[in-house]
């Protein structure tokens, strides 16, 4: 008979997975696969997979920035500084390759120095467009998407539709898994608390992506759902700039809170990019970003950040919402004062925090934290 | 270092800093000051002159615009103003008042405390009918243009110029080229007439010409001694950047070139004396740059040359392609555009052909 994972056995391995640093975790992931690191959704995982590499996503860790700082200004969001500062310590050496894309300017400058500092034949920059509201950029994206697979038929391995067809179908699997974990914890989060769930969301970037969905199901399998799970618990929204922290996710639930939905782009933000199994791929895997606002750093029409939030909010129940920022990330902070005042105008309460990896004054974003709950709760 | 030793090296530096490095003067600054005044005027009130006014992005493609008549005004050129007025303060701080970070471009926080309070030189500006918003500068201006586009509830064109890492894909070059038809289709709506390919022609022929004539004066730099600073490109590329497309830049730059043409002539260079050559990287300090001039010449310092004045000297504008296309490739392979390879040729280059003996790299949030 097959054993069946306990909860406290899932929640261990992607602890352990989530957990571990960058010298270690070498030794965690796939063999037989190239660990090719990215930052972003906009790069197709996907098509990494299929041609027998793995995705690693980089997404910031707490390193003191020293080495970094003869290389950007102190102005640079916490992603780009810690990325570069892991890779000149060599913390990054297990990477096999590097995938850059069009996001934010420091993340265009970030490639570049990358490439003088660690020259690499598997450096690739998908230069995605800006404009996401026009037929011309669906044209000229589809082509890069292609020439991205070329790229990676020729560098990691030959991406036959069969391997195609089976890695879109991973993804999406794991998506609408996730998304289950989400709906799951919007009605018991009792066994899954905030911490834990930024692991979770966590390791999917990091681990094998089959053993991934494996533990998905199972932690589905294994939670059990209580009617009062979410007692007293005041439903917020977090948006922002950062992957999933267990850190802060923990910092705000232990509040009070409950975090029922996000837009965070390790997250929820990330099952708007489901793709089309019944087109052809490179066609599905292109258009599934025109489907729906996905990042500040995009143009989709001028109000397209500000309704796309407040709808999302709406339709999460949330009675707040927490902007959860790494300084110096120019997008959304440029968005920020017409975000919160058009939440604000329908009635729902805001906080910023604006924080930087590790914080120095985790104290006094607690109590921050603690004031905007207890004002949001009912008791 | 003891203390005769320090106290040495001071004397020597004090005899430097009271040595006169008198600084020549560019006469046609006259000239320059009517032209942008009239300019400015017409920004300032342009219904009297039956213009419709687009804001537009300084990388942002002009030529059409002027080919249809209508005034383009820079608000990247208006926030260089404000700095220089020393005007930029409470307006960053008007924007920071509605929520803005400090951290933001200040270039974008001063044009945005200028909508929200009516001041800076101009006052109140008025409202433009529609905004073109190119991204070859740099990403922020994405975010500058979509708030002005909900503050002012006007249209906004978005001319999409990928990032060039190290070549331009013929993909990428063709999505740039049929945004450029996109753009002629969407002013022909705002304006509600046809796009003059006459007209355009002409507006194509003194734009190229301009741009001819501003990489003439720049490369006049070369010389010993320099005939105009950094300092000197800086005020008298407002022209290059607001005016290019129309023949008052070729006038002026005719004007300007003939008058720098004849220092050369003479050997006379912009300051008495020239010790030691550098060239400035990035945007200027544009509340400051009298002081910084003075700081660096009295060490018998000057800036033969710099990376951002060169930047309007569009490298790639081929006449001999059809207009719109000789245009796009131009507009999407500026200098701002490209990655750090070229951008360390184009420095070594600089460094070589213009004989500097070093360089200052300017790092700030803009």
């Amino acid at each position: 008979m097959e054993k069946v994972a306990s909860l406290s056995e899932v929640l261990k391995e992607v602890e352990t997975i989530a957990s571990v640093g960058y010298r270690e975790i070498g030794s965690y992931l796939p063999k037989g696969r190239q660990p090719i690191g990215f930052f972003c959704p906009y790069v197709p995982e996907e098509l990494i997979y299929a041609a027998g590499g793995h995705p690693f996503r980089l997404m910031g860790t707490p390193i003191k920035i020293s080495h970094a700082q003869a290389h950007l200004p102190p102005y640079c969001c916490h992603l780009v500084k810690s990325s570069l500062e892991s890779l000149l310590q060599e913390e990054l050496n297990f990477l096999k390759g590097v995938v850059f894309t069009h996001s934010c300017d420091s993340m265009l400058g970030l490639s570049d120095i990358w490439a003088l500092q660690k020259p690499s034949p598997i450096h690739f920059n998908l230069m995605i467009p800006s404009h996401f509201d026009s037929q011309q950029s669906h044209v000229y994206l589809k082509a890069e998407v292609q020439r991205f697979k070329d790229f990676l038929d020729s560098h990691i391995g030959k991406i036959t539709p069969q391997n195609l067809k089976v890695s879109i179908q991973l993804f999406n699997r794991i998506r609408e898994s996730l998304k289950e974990t989400y709906q799951r914890r919007r009605r018991d989060a009792s066994q899954l608390p905030g911490k834990a769930f930024a692991q979770i969301i966590r390791a999917g970037y990091l681990m094998d992506r089959p053993r991934y969905l494996e533990l998905l199901k199972e932690l589905l399998g294994a939670l059990e759902e209580k009617s009062d799970g979410n007692k007293d618990r005041v439903p917020i929204y977090v948006t922002g700039n950062m992957t999933h922290s267990d850190t802060w996710f923990s910092l705000i639930e232990e509040a009070g809170a409950l975090i029922v939905q996000d837009d965070l782009c390790s997250g929820a933000r990330t099952f708007r990019l489901a793709v089309r199994e019944d087109l052809d791929p490179i066609e599905a895997l292109t258009e599934r970003y025109f489907n729906s606002y996905f990042c500040p750093t995009k143009y989709m029409g001028a109000q397209a950040h500000l309704e796309s939030l407040l709808k999302d909010v709406q339709d999460s129940g949330a009675k707040g919402v927490i902007f959860l920022l790494y300084k110096y990330c120019e997008a959304h902070f440029f968005d920020y004062p017409d975000l919160k005042l058009a939440l604000e105008s329908k009635g729902i309460p805001t906080l910023l925090l604006e924080v930087e990896d590790p914080s120095y004054s985790i104290g006094q974003l607690k109590i921050r934290i603690q004031a905007f709950v207890e004002m949001l709760s009912p008791f | 270092m003891g203390r005769g030793g320090g106290e040495g090296q001071k004397d020597i530096m004090q005899e430097n800093n009271q040595q006169p490095n008198p600084y020549r003067k560019i006469e046609s600054t006259t000239a320059y000051r009517r032209l942008m005044t009239a300019y400015y005027f017409i920004a300032k009130k342009p219904s009297w002159f039956g213009k419709k006014v687009a804001w537009i992005t300084s990388g942002g493609p002009v030529e059409p615009l002027y080919a249809m008549g209508v005034l383009p005004f820079y608000p990247e050129n208006y926030g260089a103003m404000c700095g220089a007025s020393r005007m930029s303060v409470p307006l960053c701080e008007a924007a920071e008042h509605k929520g803005y970070s400090r951290d933001l471009c200040s270039y974008a926080l001063t044009d945005i405390g200028s909508s929200l309070t009516g001041k800076g030189p101009l006052g109140k500006l008025p409202k433009p009918d529609f905004l073109v918003c190119g991204n070859n500068i740099c990403g922020t201006v994405i975010k500058w243009y979509e708030i002005q586009a909900r503050a002012f509830q006007v249209p906004l064109f978005f001319f999409d110029t990928p990032f060039i890492h190290d070549e331009i894909q013929d993909h990428m070059l063709k999505y740039v080229q049929n945004q450029m038809k996109d753009y002629v289709t969407f002013l022909e709506r705002q304006l509600n007439r046809s796009f003059s390919e006459k007209k355009f022609q002409k507006v194509i022929t003194h734009s190229f010409e301009a741009i001819q004539l501003w990489k003439e004066i720049l490369e006049l730099t070369r010389r010993h001694p320099a005939p105009l600073t950094a300092f000197d490109a800086f005020i008298h590329m407002a022209p290059i950047v607001t005016l290019r497309g129309t023949r008052w830049a070729v006038w002026y730059y005719r004007k300007l070139k003939k008058e720098i043409e004849e220092r050369v002539k003479k050997g006379v260079g912009a300051f008495a004396r020239e010790e030691i050559r550098l060239i400035w990287d990035n945007i200027p300090i544009w509340y400051d740059i009298r002081n910084l001039s003075k700081i660096l010449s009295s060490q018998g310092a000057v800036l033969v040359a710099d990376t951002y004045t060169s930047a309007w000297a569009l490298d790639h504008l081929d006449l001999n392609q059809p207009p719109l296309e000789g245009l796009s490739k131009a507009y999407a392979t500026i200098h701002l555009n490209q990655g750090l390879q070229y951008k360390i040729k184009k420095m070594t280059n600089l460094i070589e052909s213009y004989g500097a003996h070093g360089f200052i790299m300017h790092s700030n949030r803009s």
